[in-house]
């Protein structure tokens, strides 16, 4: 038992090294470009955003480029570990091995870049003086959610696309509308009290809060929002797991 | 769970299978969610149909057979890849398959780094394979290339690298499907000493092959299947015979 969750963590870090070694081979800017698009992201909807907004936030770039970044790995993330096990076809029908190295480990890489990101951020963040006080828990606790949830809803979306196609255009197509429907441009005061369950749902609502909490000292979730939020987490690896093992059984007899 | 318990009953077989049935859904087209809804069930046939045997420590055992009589998938589930619809396959040991030597490379890897990447994909762990590196460089016969990323090797470098590698995983199981062609003349006689080599040294063998003087002369047990299902199984002289008689 012991070896062979070994073997499973040797060969996610594998895969996960060719994740990072094959996505910017031959690029000049190599893993700038993680910071880049953000960025530039944040500078143009900085820019137009504020000229709508009544109320400004705080911080407002730094708020931006926080929720960006998180956003940025969660919808880069979902995309490519949804269609993961049918790009990989070629390894499914001829070894046998955990099929779920090959979601993890795209979503380990992808990791690696934000924190990597996030400790790019931490220099004007210091330099501005904005780190709230405990923006080490704040920072662990986002980043934990963060982690599980994309996990969790990468193995439902990347197991079940297998069967139903449909899944990888949903995925793309609801996407779009979740951008909006987490506080990354706007700030969740301005939700009206009988909508603020929508965002109860979203998780990604607590994560997103929490690290501009951290690096724009901007206000926290709500204990009601952060426990809402968890416990759908929590939801998500659950069926995650769960579908995923049920699944891979049989995913060669789909590709 | 299901091995550890069955080591104690079954002694000294190394595959068995028990009602083995393979269904598998007829694809017309992808389903979508839709039609999965509205139709309820899909069409289905079955590949394998109750499949029972035992597969003895160190047997050399041949599977024949017309296209399409369920050789491949029958491998496919004592691999692992694929999952019984009904029925058990237990297997002790590490089972090696020699499908696709070149599926788990990936072209922007140096040769090294792509040993690694096939070796733990092939189930072997990360300190094995750094006490092999050398005798797996060395067989293949890329020296200079080793570093050098996977897109600039010949098609050649690419089959004799995979091909090393599982030569080099020691499996107590080995299972060839179909003819496997490996590179020049000179490395395919390296490829059969291998392939000899396991044989030799107590592995058990599964073939899966139309070339039955191969098998005749490598097996000591065939298996004949058709439509599914075992229509013999007993030695190789007398149930290659038939096979040609009918």
């Amino acid at each position: 038992m012991a070896s062979k969750s070994r073997h499973f963590i040797e060969l996610l870090l594998v895969m996960t090294e060719k994740e990072l070694k094959a996505r910017y081979k031959n690029t000049f800017f190599g893993f700038l470009w993680i910071v880049v698009n953000p960025l530039l992201q944040m500078l143009v909807i900085g820019f137009i955003f504020r000229l709508f907004i009544k109320e400004p936030i705080e911080n407002y770039f730094l708020y931006l480029f926080a929720g960006l970044l998180v956003w940025n790995f969660f919808s880069l993330s979902l995309t490519k570990a949804t269609q993961s096990i049918i790009n990989e076809r070629a390894l499914i029908k001829k070894a046998k091995f955990s099929r779920s190295v090959i979601p993890l480990s795209i979503i380990l890489s992808n990791f690696i870049h934000l924190i990597l990101a996030f400790i790019l951020l931490l220099v004007p963040v210091f330099y501005l003086g904005t780190l709230s006080e405990f923006w080490i828990i704040e920072v662990f606790l986002g980043l934990a959610l963060l982690l599980t949830f994309t996990i969790g809803i990468s193995l439902l979306t990347a197991s079940l696309n297998v069967r139903f196609r449909d899944i990888n255009f949903f995925v793309q197509a609801i996407l779009i509308l979740w951008f909006y429907a987490t506080p990354i441009v706007y700030s969740i005061f301005v939700i009206p009290r009988n909508l603020i369950w929508l965002w109860r749902i979203n998780p990604l609502t607590s994560i997103v809060q929490l690290l501009q909490k951290a690096l724009a000292n901007s206000p926290p979730p709500g204990l009601a929002m952060l426990f809402v939020n968890s416990l759908i987490v929590c939801l998500f690896l659950f069926l995650g797991i769960v579908v995923f093992i049920k699944e891979s059984t049989n995913f060669d007899d789909w590709l | 769970m299901k091995t550890q318990k069955s080591k104690l009953k079954i002694h000294n077989s190394v595959v068995k299978l028990i009602g083995v049935t393979k269904r598998y859904t007829i694809h017309h087209e992808k389903p979508t969610l839709v039609e999965k809804f509205i139709n309820g069930r899909n069409e289905s046939f079955l590949a394998l149909r109750d499949i029972n045997f035992d597969v003895k420590r160190g047997e050399k055992i041949g599977l024949i057979g017309p296209n399409g009589s369920g050789k491949t998938t029958l491998l496919k589930l004592i691999t692992g890849i694929t999952a019984p619809t009904w029925g058990t396959v237990i297997v002790n040991g590490r089972v090696v398959s020699l499908i696709d030597l070149e599926a788990g490379f990936h072209p922007e890897l140096t040769g090294e780094q792509n040993i690694f990447l096939n070796g733990m994909l092939l189930n072997m762990d990360k300190k094995e394979i750094k006490s092999k590196l050398k005798k797996i460089i060395a067989f293949a016969n890329i020296n200079r290339f080793i570093d050098a990323p996977m897109y600039t090797y010949s098609e050649g470098m690419k089959l004799r690298l995979g091909f090393s590698v599982i030569s080099h995983t020691k499996p107590d199981i080995l299972i060839l499907d179909e003819n496997i062609a490996i590179g020049d003349q000179d490395f395919r006689e390296k490829a059969y000493k291998k392939i000899t080599e396991f044989v030799d040294r107590g592995t058990t063998v599964l073939i899966a092959s139309h070339w039955l003087e191969f098998i005749q002369a490598s097996c000591d047990r065939v298996i004949w299947l058709k439509d599914g299902q075992i229509e013999k199984d007993g030695k190789p002289s007398s149930v290659i015979k038939e096979y040609l008689r009918k």
